[in-house]
């Protein structure tokens, strides 16, 4: 088990919050709530060990040329594969964005 | 020989030889003494099917293939649903206590993961902490109130139970399906994908 972190320039705070995904193996829990104004936070909690490099490359690619809204993001991975991973980042987006 | 192997299957037959040169010493070590490998939802050549070998550690997971032509036995989750063991684990307590309500519930259900595992080849997988994993065979849709009743079921258990519907285009967790989202996760061979009904082709 480990947990990494990681931080993005962003927006302005979204005002929801939401819980995307599910306890399982292979998949992931993801947990958006309104971050501080300019910052985008990540808490991963992973029980993949050593996987630091492909989690910062995958938030990289996502938020690569734009502006994120300034959310502070709680992950539980049990396992997920990206793939996986940037489907429940996308469906919390998503959820989000509605309110 | 038509392909006709699920996810979740565990199957013997496979030798060391067989291995990617690359595999690490463990997964052939594994091989050797005999354990079975699972199915994994995976695409693969007509000839062959796409397995996992466990290790003796979590981390210790080994994706490869497995010819068909050498599948000595086969065992499915479905088979292993009144097979008793005699292990003072939760999962185990969990599987006891549910299985006369999963016998009622009207589908058919089956063990998967490290029980699955231990109750088909004896080998232990299960440890105190571990869930217990279950699929349920769901060729029609199943509703999210019916849904719902299942998940108070599992939840009255021992340990975290974790099952599986198995839809005719994949497979969803069924904690999600009973739960508040409208879109959830479908996996099959080819990829996972968010559907708001997983039993329906997608386009």
């Amino acid at each position: 088990m480990e947990t990494l972190s990681f931080e993005f320039p962003a927006g302005q705070p979204p005002r929801g919050r939401t819980l995307v995904g599910c306890v399982g193996s292979g998949d992931l829990e993801v947990l958006i709530e309104p971050g501080q104004a300019g910052k985008l936070t990540i808490k991963v909690q992973t029980s993949v060990n050593g996987a630091e490099q492909r989690w910062q490359h995958l938030f990289a690619r996502m938020f690569d040329g734009q502006t994120p809204p300034a959310m502070a993001i709680d992950i539980h991975d049990f396992g997920a594969t990206p793939g996986v991973v940037r489907l429940r980042l996308e469906q919390g987006f998503e959820e989000i964005g509605h309110d | 020989m038509v392909n006709t192997f699920l996810a979740h299957d565990l199957l013997w037959g496979m030798t060391p030889e067989q291995l990617p040169v690359d595999a690490p010493a463990w997964v052939s070590e594994s091989i050797s003494a005999g354990q079975p490998v699972v199915v994994r939802r995976a695409l693969s050549a007509p000839d062959h099917i796409a397995v996992g070998v466990r290790g003796r550690l979590r981390e210790q997971r080994f994706a490869t293939v497995m010819s068909i032509d050498v599948i000595s036995r086969r065992v499915k989750p479905e088979d292993l649903c009144h097979v008793s063991i005699d292990r003072d684990v939760p999962a185990v307590h969990a599987l006891n206590q549910l299985r006369p309500m999963l016998d009622d519930c009207g589908w058919v259900w089956g063990v998967s993961g490290s029980a699955g595992f231990e109750l088909a080849s004896g080998f232990q997988a299960l440890h105190a902490r571990s869930d217990l994993d279950l699929i349920l065979r769901a060729p029609q849709p199943l509703d999210r109130l019916k849904a719902q009743a299942l998940v108070r079921i599992l939840d009255t258990a021992a340990c975290q139970v974790d099952m599986q519907l198995q839809t005719p285009f994949g497979a969803i967790a069924l904690r999600e399906w009973a739960g508040p989202a409208r879109r959830v996760l479908l996996k099959n061979a080819r990829e996972a994908c968010l559907v708001i009904d997983p039993w329906e082709q997608a386009a």
